[in-house]
Formats: structure tokens, C-alpha cells, sequence
């Protein structure tokens, strides 16, 4: 008789790929990853919100959750075993250069470096900008309409951040997702367009209207929103803001096998650091590339299934005709 | 073993035919896609340019699994002299075009495992997959430019295997 099953080895794979959801900060609300549901995903095209941010390499993760024996008798012996910590870190190194992988890979804030006003005062984090354009009805999270003489200050290739004035909130600020925590009102009418992740690229420039080479994050620009050029993205090692995302790592196994492991909630735990490897190791090349090391420390949730308190979910999604 | 050799070079040949259709050979009065076994062949005295060539070579196994594990190296020789109609000085470009192509041709870097001796090939249970390929340096043979790329696949054994 055919064997319709196989005695499946430990899984192969060959690289992991990161997405990653934000978690809402005012609300301290995880995206949870159902593998049920959403185990299966083409991995090109992650479900809504997990953003695709590539192919990582070095990817480690380790518990440093500890247990301590509860002792009984005379002599003492363990009688069973408590959880006295719950941690857990991982870390990894990010292939490529984005505002995003930059930001997670930061300990802190990070920030969009406006187009400079003329005859401003240079800053660290930027000199003071050009002014914001509002854009116009009938804009999109792809296309952006602009009155003809605004759009002028835009071309292909630009870098544009859309969001709101800041007003002298306070509190986590920049949607969709949070970029900062203000304390204590500010002075800078763009500073929420400095810390938002609502960035894109302008693919083309035609009669008032930009292209964008990808949709902004946050879908199509909100009331009060406005459009401002920027030229690079800047972090600080310090201060006191640390990113916060849901994370989830997927291995597609040689198989079809797939691991996955969700984190529902991932703060930066390093500040920004970099690791620098030969393109040409055979010859000793002087080029090198330079990789975003990201380190993180994951934070518990609380399973509704039994309200148990966890760090991290590891699902195992079998090959087909595997014996498990 | 052989199921997973002729597995590698199906999926191959499968997707030559979509990538580049116009890559034929002509062997033994008929026309097919511009990939060949060497060991499946009549043995050639040089090789037939414009055409990868597949030569099994290295074989390793680990035997302490659920399911053994076979590697295989595979070498992916192809060499071209160019067109006539350029007078062969378009021999680098169309090498560089045979390693843009059997780069596509690796990834993905699986295929189902199917049985071939029998009619219509019947899909086994696992899967063929293979590491990154491995570039050889260039070699001029007076008009003639080639090169190899080295592939190891890997491949369960099954029952009847």
C-alpha cells in the first residue's frame, strides 16, 4: 500500500521575513495575529495592518523569563515550579533603509528632516521648514491635489509627510501611527509632520497633481491634514520615547511548513546602532554594507482564551502529509 | 535519489519554457527547451552552445533523520559565442543574459517532488529545494564564453525510494 504520509525532519529555511502592525499607544491596543485565519498569507501581501518590511537577517530571540523552584520539607526539595519573571528579547538586523526599519531600529522618536525655509536658523533636528500646502478635494492616499501654485514646490523624487498642524497637544501625536510623546506644549507648528510616519514618495508631478509611488500609511489625507517636503529622516540616542509595534516573524520552511512567531507587543530596546559587513569577503573589499541592527524587549498581554499573561505567540503551521 | 534529480530539472525546464521560449536546442531531430542532463545524452564532444547543461556531481546523505536527507550538487554549464550577425562580439552580452536567466530560473527555490517513470509523472510527498546558486568565474575558449554555477539540492527519500 502507498504511504500517504511522511516523517517530516526538523524544518529548513532559508531567511525570515518581518511585518509589523502599530500598536495604538493611547489606547495601549496590540494588532493580534490570528494563524487560524491568517496563517497562510502570501507573504508578499500581508494581511491589513501587518506592514511587509522584508527579508531580516540574524534574527535571534531569546526568553530570560525565570522559574524558581517552591521548596518543601526537611530537607528542602521542590515541591513545584513558580514563574518569578516574565522576558523575553530578540533582535535581528533590518536589509534595507526606510523610515520604518529605521524608526524600530531607533530607541527612540524618530524624525522626518523638512525642506528648510530660506535664511533659517539651522537645528539638529532640522531647520525651521517651508510652509505646509493643503491639499485640495478629490485627494487620495495615492494622489495628492494641490492648488497649481503649491504643487510647484513639489517634483518627481520628492519626499513628502502629510499630517496635521501641531496645535499644543500633548500626549502620543502622528497618525497612523504614534511618532512621538509630547509633555509639555510646543512651539513648532510642524512638529507632527517631523515625527509622523504618514511619508511617501512622489512618483510624478502633473498639473497640481502628485503621484505618489506608494500610498501613505495613513490612507487619504485627514481634515486639518497638510502636505511638507522633506529631505532624510534623523534620530537622537536618548530622550524618552520608546516605539511600541505588534511584530510578527514568519519562516516559510523547505517543506511548505511555515513558523510564526507574533509578538503582540515590542518596545526598542537599544538605541540606533548599525553592523557593517563586507560585500566582498573572499577579497577583502573595502565596501561594506550597513545593515539597521534592531534589539527589542517584548511586553506581556493578556490571552482572553485564559487569561494568562504572555509575551509571544509560536504557531507551527505543518506541512502537507506530514506526520505530526 | 533520481526523482529528485529529474524533479530539479522538470522545474527547470518548465520554467525556461516561460521565461524564454526562444532558448531551444535541437537534439536527437527534435526541438526542446534549451536545457539538457549531460548523463542523459549521448555523450558530447563540446558541448552545444546557448544551452545550460546539468551535471550531477557531489552526493551526500544524512541518515540520522525521520527521513534521510539527500544532497545532490548539481553544475549548470553553459557557454555561448554570441550571433553571427554581430560576428560573436555579442558573446558577453548574451552570457550575461544566460546568468540573468538561470538566476530566474532558481527561485523559487523548490518544486514539488514528482515521479517520472511513470505516466503522467505522480506527485510525491515532499518537496526538491536548493540553496543560493554559486557563480563560477568566466572561461574564454578562443570565440567561446562560459561559465558554471554550482546549486546543492536537497530532497527527503520516500517510501520505495
Amino acid at each position: 500500500m502507498t504511504q500517504s504520509w511522511f516523517s517530516a525532519p526538523a524544518p529548513v529555511t532559508r531567511r525570515v521575513r518581518a511585518y509589523f502592525a502599530p500598536v495604538n499607544r493611547a489606547t495601549q491596543t496590540p494588532v493580534l495575529f490570528d494563524p487560524a485565519e491568517q496563517g497562510t498569507f502570501s507573504l508578499t501581501a500581508p494581511p491589513s495592518p501587518w506592514i511587509d518590511l522584508g527579508w531580516i537577517q540574524h534574527f535571534s530571540r531569546k526568553s530570560t523569563s525565570k522559574s524558581t523552584p517552591l521548596l518543601t520539607g526537611v530537607p528542602a526539595a521542590p515541591l513545584e515550579q513558580v514563574r518569578t519573571t516574565l522576558e523575553a528579547e530578540l533582535s535581528f538586523e533590518f536589509s534595507s533603509w526606510t523610515k520604518l526599519t529605521m524608526a524600530l531600529s531607533t530607541g527612540a522618536q524618530h524624525m522626518n528632516v523638512l525642506s528648510a525655509a530660506s535664511g533659517g536658523t539651522g537645528a539638529a533636528d532640522g531647520a525651521p521648514a517651508v510652509s505646509a500646502v493643503t491639499p485640495q478635494t478629490g485627494s487620495t492616499a495615492s494622489s495628492i491635489v494641490l492648488a497649481a501654485g503649491d504643487a510647484a514646490q513639489f517634483a518627481a523624487g520628492s519626499l513628502i509627510a502629510c499630517d496635521v498642524d501641531y496645535t499644543g497637544q500633548t500626549g502620543f501625536v502622528g497618525a497612523p501611527v504614534a511618532g512621538a510623546y509630547v509633555r509639555q506644549a510646543l512651539s513648532d507648528v510642524d512638529y507632527v509632520r517631523r515625527v509622523t510616519f504618514n511619508v511617501a514618495l512622489v512618483s510624478a508631478v502633473n498639473a497640481g497633481v502628485l503621484t505618489l509611488a506608494a500610498p501613505l500609511p495613513a490612507g487619504a489625507p485627514a481634515s486639518g491634514a497638510k502636505v511638507q517636503a522633506l529631505v532624510g529622516f534623523v534620530d537622537r540616542e536618548g530622550g524618552t520615547f520608546y516605539q511600541e509595534w505588534s511584530a510578527l516573524f514568519v519562516m516559510e520552511c523547505a517543506q511548505g511548513e511555515r513558523l510564526i512567531f507574533h509578538y503582540p507587543r515590542l518596545q526598542s530596546a537599544a538605541g540606533a546602532s548599525e553592523s557593517l559587513s563586507a560585500l566582498d569577503t573572499k577579497d577583502k573589499g573595502a565596501q561594506q554594507r550597513v545593515s539597521l541592527k534592531a534589539q527589542f524587549v517584548a511586553l506581556p498581554v493578556t490571552d482572553p482564551l485564559d487569561g494568562e499573561r504572555v509575551l509571544c505567540y509560536r504557531s507551527f503551521l505543518p506541512a502537507a502529509n506530514a506526520l505530526i | 535519489m533520481q526523482n529528485a534529480k529529474d524533479s530539479f530539472y522538470g522545474a527547470l525546464r518548465t520554467r525556461l519554457t516561460a521565461l524564454n521560449p526562444e532558448r531551444t536546442v535541437l537534439l536527437r531531430g527534435a526541438l526542446r527547451p534549451g536545457i539538457l542532463v549531460e548523463d542523459a545524452e549521448a555523450p558530447f564532444s563540446q558541448l552545444p552552445n546557448d544551452v545550460f547543461v546539468l551535471r550531477w556531481v557531489g552526493l551526500g546523505a544524512d541518515v540520522d533523520l525521520g527521513a534521510t536527507m539527500v544532497a545532490e550538487e548539481c553544475e549548470i554549464v553553459y557557454q555561448t559565442c554570441g550571433t553571427q550577425a554581430f560576428g560573436g562580439l555579442d558573446r558577453g552580452r548574451l552570457l550575461s543574459a544566460m546568468d540573468e536567466e538561470i538566476l530566474a530560473l532558481l527561485d523559487p527555490f523548490w518544486t514539488q517532488k514528482l515521479n517520472y517513470t511513470v505516466q503522467p509523472a505522480a506527485t510525491m510527498l515532499t518537496k526538491v529545494f536548493w540553496d543560493e546558486p554559486v557563480f563560477t568565474p568566466a572561461v574564454t575558449q578562443r570565440d567561446r564564453m562560459g561559465r558554471s554555477v554550482k546549486v546543492m539540492i536537497y530532497s527527503y527519500q520516500e517510501q520505495g525510494e
